[in-house]
């Protein structure tokens, strides 16, 4: 294959982003009994106004043979980005195809949380998942029945089973949740309503 | 104003940042008037300033050969102007107004700065971005 | 200063070691000399041109020098070098990387103490004081030091070996609705969000 004209640029680049976590894709570019590679650059607001238009390459994704790149690490603050790929064959480069639009991390789909709540004795715990620091996880929990009494709590790190506080004896309480990231300030739907119900007798 | 990210950005480079700043005895944010001596009236104006001074003067001379370095600077740079807008809701909502010590500050840093050849002082305020951040997260 | 033809091989790994900002300098003799070296310590603050000697370290045979009095100002930065002696020879000066009290220093974890009823438990956290020169002088709590400053508290049944963690901001936590005649065991950890710092847990 000789010179960048033979070689297409990717088609269908997108970006998939979900909690935080950021995704270039792209379709493969098929060359019969050859090997393409790929290259992903990006460039933000800052590199475009301040730094004259410059793109920065991503080594994790430089003649990488996948069609998906990890951005994760790159995207900051609440400012667009671009991105752009191109295909590699030896000495060849395709032209760069960019992805259509800009990105911030504001875009990121937010799931409701994997909630688990546990009744030990009188005592209402949660299990989150660990979904990284940039999460803050506000949780709900009402006696049942009692649904205008709502108590909350806003949870950092979550390691494993989280105190939310004391049920009284026989009572069933409930519980959800919802993921609210700062960087962009934004939530997640709740998660499904979970009811747990305490040890010993309901007291009248 | 969440510094927790640019502070995650800059402790992965600093050591090396600060290892390319053979000058100790100058110092671009804290000599010889520390930063930590800024009334708090003045606070909101001089980090709008000192975010503005880091995007327009410093980080575009920072390039160097390590592609981490680069990426982490971007990632920096491009909170910075984030944070730099939020200030801005600030400045126009007039609670971000400059009093005469803020701007003595920020002349002092100016002067500072041009006391350098430009890459060496962009290598010095930024290897000093802790002393910011220290400052910031301070007096919250 | 007697100091001929510096041809020693240089101090290793100078470096400061902190623990509530109680700031020591450590490091390891030069390669291949055994006893019968001495050193001198000096530290300069960034931003300032002087370094300045620290008499208590001259001419010692030790591989540490407490710093702690000279570093206190943790809204300052600083350098420290060590040099080495040996039968008239010398190394070079060996400088630390730039050391930041605030942000390199180590926490322990708070004091624990807790008291209890038939059916409850009523825990106190303490954080560490920041380190002061003598007993008179007045004691910082770290939780000044460092405003977002908070517990995470771990309760142990030691029945059903089951572990629950409370995330709090103030220093005292009641726990109630416990079984009756069961061993509880609590211990903490302080978590500094940023400059992201945390303790290990009390034992």
């Amino acid at each position: 294959l000789g010179g960048d004209a033979l070689l297409p640029a990717p088609q269908s680049i997108s970006i998939l982003s979900t909690n935080m976590k950021h995704f270039l894709t792209w379709s493969p570019v098929i060359i019969q009994g050859a090997t393409v590679r790929y290259s992903v650059e990006f460039q933000g607001e800052y590199e475009r106004e301040h730094a004259a238009g410059s793109w920065i390459p991503i080594p994790e994704c430089s003649l990488t043979t996948a069609t998906l790149c990890n951005l994760t690490q790159d995207i900051s603050g609440s400012v667009p980005y671009r991105l752009r790929v191109r295909a590699q064959l030896g000495t060849a480069s395709s032209p760069w195809g960019t992805a259509e639009g800009f990105f911030t991390r504001a875009m990121t789909s937010l799931t409701p949380p994997l909630l688990r709540v546990l009744a030990h004795g009188h005592h209402l715990l949660v299990e989150l998942p660990d979904m990284g620091p940039s999460f803050q996880f506000r949780v709900l929990y009402w006696r049942k029945g009692q649904e205008s009494r709502v108590q909350q709590k806003v949870l950092r790190e979550v390691s494993s089973v989280l105190h939310l506080g004391s049920m009284e004896a026989g009572a069933e309480y409930c519980v959800k949740a919802q993921t609210h990231v700062q960087a962009i300030n934004r939530s997640s739907s709740f998660s499904p309503t979970q009811c747990v119900r305490a040890q010993g007798d309901t007291s009248l | 104003l969440s510094t927790a990210e640019i502070r995650a950005g800059f402790t992965a480079i600093k050591a090396k940042i600060q290892s390319r700043d053979p000058i100790r005895s100058l110092s671009i944010l804290n000599h010889p008037q520390s930063l930590h001596k800024v009334k708090s009236s003045d606070r909101c104006c001089i980090t709008h300033q000192l975010f503005t001074f880091y995007v327009d003067k410093v980080f575009k001379h920072c390039r160097t050969e390590d592609s981490f370095v680069n990426r982490k600077i971007s990632s920096i740079a491009n909170s910075f102007l984030s944070a730099r807008r939020k200030l801005g809701q600030c400045r126009e909502q007039n609670n971000c107004v400059c009093g005469e010590e803020s701007t003595e500050k920020f002349k002092q840093i100016l002067a500072n700065y041009e006391g350098l050849n430009v890459t060496s002082a962009a290598m010095k305020s930024l290897g000093e971005l802790d002393i910011l951040l220290d400052w910031m997260e301070k007096s919250r | 200063s007697g100091e001929l033809y510096c041809s020693l091989p240089n101090p290793r790994n100078v470096h400061f070691e902190s623990i509530n900002m109680k700031n020591v300098l450590h490091w390891s003799a030069p390669e291949g000399t055994g006893d019968g070296v001495f050193y001198k310590v000096k530290y300069a603050v960034y931003g300032v041109g002087k370094w300045i000697r620290k008499p208590e370290c001259r001419n010692i045979n030790r591989t540490w020098c407490d710093l702690s009095s000279e570093t206190s100002d943790y809204e300052e930065q600083y350098y420290a070098s060590v040099k080495a002696f040996l039968n008239g020879t010398c190394s070079e000066w060996m400088e630390t990387t730039r050391f930041n009290p605030l942000t390199d220093t180590k926490i322990d974890p708070p004091m624990v103490s807790v008291s209890s009823t038939d059916r409850s438990i009523s825990i106190i956290l303490t954080a560490p004081e920041k380190w002061k020169s003598s007993p008179e002088e007045e004691s910082i709590s770290l939780l000044q030091v460092y405003p977002g400053l908070q517990y995470n508290v771990s309760v142990l049944n030691k029945r059903t070996k089951k572990r629950w963690f409370f995330s709090i901001s103030n220093n005292t936590l009641v726990v109630p609705w416990l079984e009756p005649g069961t061993a509880y065991c609590v211990s903490a950890q302080i978590h500094v969000t940023t400059p992201i710092l945390d303790s290990g847990f009390s034992k």
